[in-house]
């Protein structure tokens, strides 16, 4: 079984779902029997909701949306110009 | 008048792009579905609104001369952020600045050792605790994480955003920024113990925790 080094190193590979599947249930296993890192991870898990909350999306103004909307419509009458 | 065609394989991108198939409409709506994530995507890489909406623009120009179409619509938003991060290269490049390179100290292992957890663990800020972990990350206000999030050097600031952020497997963030996946999680730690530290460190500034030994 892998110890908690090797716990806390797996840990963001883990949340970022990066780890392949044996490394995943040897992680899992540790997390049965280790109080320790069980609250570790809800931690880096709670970090990571913490970044992606407040870097979130930045809501996009109604006038850069219309000047997209500007922009993806002359490229689209472009085309059916020269279908005629 | 229609955007003038520019050949994708002459685009600096990550990858190649999705097949062709669609034609210019097509192309536009599934722009618009992506254009929300790809402005925030865009306002988070330059750090300014006004910026990251010139950035927004230029991509979708690029995009549009590009015009590959669809055959593959799970790869586009990839293939739109990784324009994205070209586009913004270049005009970092074209403003006589460069991205942000990492340092030998940082891309070093050396010092890496830092952990939040533990460091919170140690000065236990908040004695009376039963959640002390889950009470410092309630100290931080969106514009806190914001600071703390942008001082992390670009290079490991981006794996970030693109998984933490906007979902990207690692090996989808490995192919828009175009690098392979074992420089992708290495950077991704790097990031991650960066913001580590920040978040610590900027706490102990602002006076949002009082800090009794250096971490």
């Amino acid at each position: 079984m892998i110890d908690c080094p090797e716990a806390v190193r797996r840990m963001w590979s883990y949340l970022d779902r990066s780890l392949a599947e044996k490394p995943i249930s040897e992680f899992e296993e540790h997390l049965e029997t280790c109080v320790k890192c069980c609250g570790e991870l809800e931690f880096n898990r709670h970090l990571r909701e913490l970044v992606a909350t407040s870097e979130g999306r930045p809501p996009i103004s109604r006038e850069v949306r219309t000047r997209i909307d500007r922009i993806l419509m002359v490229n689209a009458d472009g085309e059916r110009e020269a279908r005629r | 008048m229609a955007l003038p065609r520019q050949s994708a394989a002459t685009l600096p991108l990550a990858e190649p792009p999705p097949a062709t198939g669609l034609g210019d409409q097509a192309f536009a709506d599934i722009i618009r579905d992506h254009l929300d994530a790809l402005h925030g995507f865009c306002v988070q890489l330059a750090r300014d609104r006004s910026d990251g909406e010139d950035l927004l623009q230029e991509t979708i120009i690029r995009a549009m001369r590009a015009h590959p179409g669809l055959r593959e619509p799970e790869r586009f938003k990839g293939w739109l952020f990784a324009i994205a991060t070209n586009v913004w290269r270049d005009q970092l490049r074209a403003r006589g600045r460069h991205v942000q390179t990492a340092s030998l100290d940082e891309l070093s292992e050396d010092g890496d050792g830092f952990s939040l957890f533990q460091t919170i663990t140690i000065e236990d800020p908040f004695p009376y605790s039963d959640e002390l972990h889950l009470d410092f990350l309630r100290l931080f206000r969106d514009e806190d994480v914001q600071a703390a999030f942008g001082a992390i050097n670009p290079t490991f600031r981006l794996p970030l955003i693109l998984t933490v952020v906007h979902g990207f497997s690692c090996k989808e963030a490995a192919a828009v920024l175009g690098v392979p996946l074992g420089t992708l999680l290495s950077r991704l730690h790097r990031g991650r113990k960066q913001l580590e530290r920040g978040l610590w460190e900027y706490a102990v500034a602002h006076g949002l925790v009082t800090a009794t030994e250096e971490p």
